[in-house]
């Protein structure tokens, strides 16, 4: 039956969620807004340019990547926030990092459920790579 | 030192203020969510998923993980895939091919949300993410056999 105990209990889940995103996404934002006002982030932006480029993505987008890979998709969307992209970017970016994110965590996840860990995150790296090659040329 | 500070400023700014954002999407979601499980909604997704089933060749037993592990997330699709495997209500192929659908495709309605909150286009990632895990689990169900 759904009282008002239901939408407590839905108020504090939501509020968890808020605050496990906070404690993420506040960090990166302010990480990679320092990284704007030095030197680094010119760097990396120069070297994944050409990589980044098949994706139609702007070379600083590896950080997203990179951040929602090994941490985990919040940490990947802080990144996201904390650039400037474009519409179709972030539709592209947000399409790639669902497919792969927080890496580490998830493979633990379904080396539990008894699948192969190699075939797990090459299919899903695979499928991200695939996605934003296609999504940059229809979009 | 001001500009320190200013870096700071718009740093710690710019995160909280899209915290607020999602925020607003992320607690009427949740409030929903507890009111759709109270109604039992996730029977009803499961029944919905049982063509699904069928068309990927596993046991029509997989559809409650399957349901579970596209609304929850991984970690409790898995929960419940792990339990029904111990139950024996889940063979080696439907586990593996669940597995694969959901490692794919997972927790579709919180992470669309919050990934619409920052500005992506909902519709077709949930289109497109849904299609390529639909097809590999085919394409992966044909060659189990």
């Amino acid at each position: 039956m759904v009282t008002i105990e239901t939408v407590k209990r839905g108020a504090k889940n939501g509020i968890n969620t808020v605050l496990e995103l906070g404690k993420v996404i506040i960090p990166v934002y302010l990480f990679i807004t320092i990284l704007k006002y030095t030197v680094i982030l010119e760097l990396i932006s120069k070297w994944f340019q050409p990589l980044m480029k098949i994706f139609g993505l702007p070379g600083e987008a590896a950080v997203v990547l990179v951040l929602g890979n090994l941490l985990n998709l919040y940490a990947g969307i802080g990144a996201i926030a904390s650039l400037t992209l474009t519409a179709k970017q972030i539709t592209i970016i947000a399409v790639m990092l669902s497919f792969s994110h927080s890496l580490p965590v998830e493979t633990a996840v379904s080396k539990k459920v008894g699948v192969s860990v190699l075939a797990v995150v090459s299919t899903r790296i695979g499928l991200a790579a695939v996605s934003g090659i296609i999504l940059n040329l229809v979009i | 030192m001001a500009w320190i500070l200013n870096i700071l400023e718009e740093g710690l700014l710019g995160g909280i203020k899209s915290v607020f954002y999602i925020a607003l999407i992320v607690l009427p979601l949740m409030i929903t969510m507890e009111i759709g499980r109270e109604l039992n909604l996730l029977e009803k997704i499961a029944e919905f998923c049982k063509p699904l089933t069928r068309w990927m060749g596993t046991s029509k037993e997989s559809a409650f993980p399957l349901a579970v592990g596209l609304v929850f997330g991984l970690a409790y699709g898995a929960g419940v895939i792990i339990q029904s495997a111990k139950e024996g209500n889940l063979d080696k192929k439907s586990l593996i091919l669940v597995s694969t659908f959901l490692v794919c495709c997972h927790a579709v309605i919180e992470d669309t949300f919050i990934l619409m909150a920052i500005g992506a286009n909902g519709a077709l990632l949930l289109t497109v993410r849904l299609i390529a895990a639909l097809i590999l689990t085919y394409i992966l169900s044909k060659y189990l056999k």
